[in-house]
């Protein structure tokens, strides 16, 4: 799946280095650090045997695109996610295009606390909050 | 894997990032059990188990359960909340045990917890939705 090309006019590939994010990738995005908007094509790897894209996927696209939102307000700090909550409104079967534009919600020195609100042809279908701790940061 | 361990991930996405086991019970003991080993494609660039995969791992665990309970050929996750506790780390056994904590009609609520060994990695609280047979 690495040469496949954005679903959407506009998107450029987003710079993935966790192998696990590489495995279930690609993802694309538009827009300028701290604003990017992330998109990414469900296929045939993603969904379950009913063919609903998995809540597995959605989790780890979420932990994805709310991290690089992290990174771009934090300038690379390292971090690691605390909490990630989770609500699945409908179900998106292959073929289906989720996009987000990660909202940062606060941030104290030591913590950044990140939503984000998943759609797939302009309906809600998933939503995720996570808090995320700087590392080395009291 | 120990006798009696069953692969789950016959298909789809939990193939795609299994395989993932379910344990056999054990007497005395609730919890249902379910484990994987972290191999190299589980991984973020910082040498741990990716969140996302302990997520969508325990979102296994979590649905197998509330299919066994509820006698329903599938159900949904509505809503899932995970602490992320400690790092897994490459080679890891990580073992997911789940409790009920109660079945309603259409909706189970569930409590798990990942370990690999004795140390914690994630603990979950989540709510799925089963059909009701008609």
């Amino acid at each position: 799946m690495t040469d496949a090309a954005p679903p959407l006019p506009g998107y450029v590939r987003t710079k993935l280095v966790d192998p696990f994010e590489i495995f279930v990738g690609p993802v694309f995005e538009t827009g300028a650090p701290g604003a990017r908007h992330f998109i990414f094509r469900v296929d045939e790897r993603h969904v379950n045997m009913r063919g609903v894209l998995h809540g597995g996927m959605l989790m780890t696209y979420a932990d994805l695109t709310l991290g690089a939102a992290v990174w771009d307000v934090t300038d690379y700090a390292p971090s690691v996610t605390l909490n990630m909550h989770t609500q699945f409104l409908k179900p998106c079967r292959a073929g289906g295009i989720v996009e987000v534009t990660p909202v940062l919600t606060r941030r104290t020195r030591a913590l950044v606390f990140m939503r984000g609100e998943f759609t797939v042809a302009g309906e809600v279908i998933f939503t995720a909050e996570s808090v995320w701790k700087l590392l080395g940061q009291d | 894997m120990p006798e009696g361990a069953v692969n789950v991930s016959i298909g789809g996405f939990n193939r795609f990032v299994g395989p993932l086991f379910r344990m056999p019970e054990t007497p005395g003991d609730e919890a249902r059990r379910f484990s994987f080993v972290a191999t190299d494609k589980h991984m973020n660039s910082a040498g741990t188990v990716h969140g996302g995969m302990l997520m969508a791992f325990v979102d296994v665990a979590m649905s197998q359960t509330a299919r066994a309970v509820s006698g329903a050929k599938s159900c949904s996750t509505v809503s899932l909340n995970c602490d992320f506790v400690g790092p897994g780390r490459l080679g890891d056994m990580i073992e997911a045990r789940v409790r009920v904590t109660r079945r309603a009609r259409t909706m189970v609520f569930m409590s798990a917890e990942l370990a690999s060994g004795d140390r914690t990695l994630l603990v979950a609280t989540g709510l799925w939705k089963v059909p009701v047979e008609s």
